[in-house]
């Protein structure tokens, strides 16, 4: 097991390591050039050239499905290098998310005319990184390695393009061209096995990381690498632990690498004047937010104690201090009871589930009379294990109607208190 | 003169038989309970699906002409159980009472299957066996034997829309339901070295195949419909599939087979394409060739692994 566990996470974090190499770049010029969304829509109108080679009968990881994705991004890459124009009036934002909408619902209406589209639009949103194999990285490491020592050799032109945002000469737009046809290049590769939320991540996260803590572009990139390295590796290895989809659970490793060096930053690598304001600031705004949460919470308590109470619900797992607490001897006996008839009754599924699966395989056919018993009692068991649910939810109920005056009264007071205290001492300090 | 009766009574047949053929209308809600119908009603009803073949019939979402389609139609046919759950409100738009709810020619063909797998009633998120709604495993169609059941319903709601079609409805369905248990026995027969084969299928799927052609479904790759597997799931598989020398992995068409394969490379299994509907794949045009598809198909792989 724990050898699959390796073999399955070496692939994906090296294709996740290349990856976050060619796309920190791409995304520091991106961030220079003010245009965040350029990947997302560049990533869009080619996950439509590729549905469109679908449609017309052509696998995504065929030659023709490759040169339609490449040909709509080469367009596309055309309209961005077009909307420079609008970078003057600040509009080019917008015109790139009209981009991206457009192509969004184009390709929904191009699936419309494939059975399969809606898992084709999926697998283009999620990717699938975990299944990248040995082949596809080298491919991607000669593709990528290319490109990159491409743009080494013309970084210079390629950064005074990204500066001038405003200027319009040819000579710009050439440059500006040759970007997004590299750029095109690069996502419509990296889309087809990491998926449009993923990519976006490698671009933009590891780059704005960089930025961050310095404006020099080659100190940026290696920071970037760093930072997105990290954030792959504890998304992959995450995804085990955590026994959750990779793709999802590393989209969030990124969003969480980028909070820590946000924190990093505020609070230990800025100037010591702004680090001791940002520390200041931190905790007034931590604490009032800590404290709004708490009032909150309690004044729901209190009103509605019914309802869902999920800080409640943590802090009564963590002191194990639960309405059963607040409960009368026998309502507690009632709740006891209620838990262990359900345990019983699940228990009982699982049993008849065990031996319908087994008899359809093992010893003599169960007789469709006696299948339709099993099936039956199933129901009847899952109704029961509900009603008993229900008695549990309604007992929980009386014990929070006691627990709001000694818990959410309490709680509201001291966040509501908290917060006045916090936003005068803001209020004085000014 | 000869000529001229025999021509008259031609004529007759063939405007008796339009008449007829206009008179019923069936519309089932999947390509299977499509076939299904017309081997029931033969020449007397036309037949159309909502959902196309080779869809994907749990993402399926209907559209304005699945509306229009259902106007006029003398039977409604559906999986139920959750799996179609879509047409309620198609139903409820559409407002003929004889095809809705307790209408004379409403089908719901589950009614009286032996259901597996049952949950409950009402909806529970944390089901075991990926199916998001519904009561029970609602892919009944693949044991050949609930075809009687299922063609049952179909036949006395047809009788019930056209009494006087009934005698040819039954005589069809009779017909029908004779012949499919002699190719039952042979496809029995072709998997019958095969038994208790242990297997892993991409998506549950597949309890009602298993169970008549007593196989054994060891575990599956999605068990949480649509969510990708995560790479812990995936390791454990990988080490069950090696234990319980698993040789092959049941797939369908329309899902993703980058998990699949994976498994496939690290384990050695073979992964297998079955038809989990008609219209799955080119060769399951019918309700008997799903079955000739998907035991050759999958008679073939085991017998290949087993040399």
């Amino acid at each position: 097991m724990f050898e699959d566990v390796l073999a399955f996470a070496a692939l994906p974090l090296a294709a996740a390591i290349v990856f976050t190499g060619i796309h920190t770049w791409f995304g520091l010029q991106v961030l220079r050039r003010n245009v965040v969304f350029a990947d997302l829509a560049l990533a869009q109108i080619s996950a439509l050239g590729a549905t469109v080679a679908v449609v017309a009968g052509h696998a995504v990881q065929s030659i023709a499905g490759y040169a339609y994705a490449l040909i709509f991004t080469a367009v596309g890459a055309l309209l961005l290098t077009g909307s420079r124009g609008f970078a003057r009036s600040g509009r080019q934002e917008a015109f790139i998310g009209v981009l991206y909408v457009v192509a969004t619902a184009s390709t929904v209406l191009v699936v419309d005319r494939s059975p399969q589209g809606a898992e084709h639009v999926k697998k283009m949103l999620v990717g699938g990184i975990l299944s990248v194999t040995a082949d596809e990285l080298v491919k991607f490491i000669a593709l990528y390695g290319a490109i990159g020592a491409f743009h080494w050799l013309i970084r210079r032109p390629l950064l005074a393009a990204a500066d001038n945002p405003d200027s319009g000469t040819r000579q710009i737009a050439f440059w500006d061209l040759l970007f997004y046809l590299s750029f095109g290049v690069v996502v419509t590769s990296s889309v087809g096995t990491a998926g449009v939320l993923l990519v976006f991540c490698f671009l933009i996260v590891p780059a704005l990381v960089g930025s961050l803590f310095s404006s020099r572009i080659g100190m940026a990139l290696v920071i970037g690498w760093l930072a997105g390295t990290a954030a792959s590796a504890a998304g992959i290895f995450g995804s085990f632990l955590l026994d959750a989809p990779t793709g999802a659970v590393t989209v969030v490793a990124f969003a969480a690498v980028l909070v820590i060096a946000g924190a990093v930053r505020a609070f230990i690598t800025a100037p010591a004047k702004e680090r001791c304001r940002n520390r200041q600031l931190g905790f007034r705004v931590g604490g009032l937010l800590f404290c709004f949460v708490l009032g909150l919470s309690g004044t729901w308590v209190v009103i509605a104690p019914a309802g869902d109470h999920p800080l409640l619900a943590a802090i009564e797992m963590a002191t194990g201090f639960g309405p059963e607490r607040f409960m009368t001897s026998r309502e507690r006996a009632d709740y006891l009871e209620a838990g262990l008839i359900e345990h019983r009754h699940k228990g009982e599924i699982d049993r008849l589930y065990d031996r319908e699966r087994l008899s359809r395989w093992q010893g003599d056919e169960l007789a469709p009379d006696e299948v339709r018993r099993i099936g039956s009692m199933q129901q009847t068991l899952t109704e029961m294990g509900r009603g008993e649910r229900f008695v549990m939810d309604y007992l929980r109920t009386r014990g929070r109607e006691r627990e709001r005056w000694y818990v959410g009264l309490p709680l509201a007071t001291f966040g509501f208190i908290g917060a006045a205290a916090i936003a005068w001492r803001t209020r004085r300090a000014r | 003169m000869p000529c001229a009766t025999l021509a008259c009574i031609v004529a007759t047949f063939i405007a008796s038989s339009a008449a007829l053929a206009q008179k019923l209308r069936v519309v089932a809600t999947t390509s299977d309970l499509a076939s299904l119908a017309e081997a029931v009603t033969g020449d007397l009803a036309r037949v159309e699906t909502i959902i196309p073949p080779s869809a994907d019939p749990e993402a399926f979402e209907p559209r304005p002409s699945d509306l229009a389609r259902l106007k006029g139609a003398s039977v409604v046919v559906r999986v139920g159980l959750g799996y179609d759950h879509w047409l309620d409100k198609l139903l409820s738009l559409h407002g003929d009472a004889a095809v809705n709810r307790r209408g004379a020619g409403y089908v719901d063909a589950s009614f009286g299957i032996p259901l597996l797998e049952v949950k409950g009633s009402s909806v529970d998120p944390a089901n075991r066996d990926g199916h998001a709604h519904g009561l029970a495993n609602p892919h009944y169609w693949l044991d050949p034997v609930n075809a009687e059941i299922i063609t049952g319903g179909i036949a006395e709601a047809g009788i019930r829309a056209a009494p006087e079609m009934a005698e040819k409805i039954i005589a069809n369905r009779d017909g029908f339901l004779v012949w499919l248990k002699a190719r039952l026995t042979e496809w029995e027969q072709l998997l019958a070295p095969h038994r208790a084969a242990p297997l892993i299928a991409y998506h549950n799927t597949w309890p009602y195949f298993a169970r008549r052609f007593r196989l054994n479904i060891v575990d599956v790759i999605e068990n949480k419909a649509g969510v990708t597997p995560s790479p812990a799931r995936l390791a454990k598989l990988a080490a069950t599939i090696r234990e319980q020398k698993i040789r092959v992995i049941m797939h369908e068409p329309f899902e993703p087979e980058e998990a699949s394969q994976l498994l496939a490379r690290r384990t050695g299994a073979v992964v297998v394409t079955l038809a989990p509907s008609i219209g799955s794949v080119p060769a399951a045009t019918d309700y008997p060739t799903l079955f000739d598809y998907n035991v050759g198909t999958l008679a073939r792989a085991l017998s290949a692994a087993s040399n």
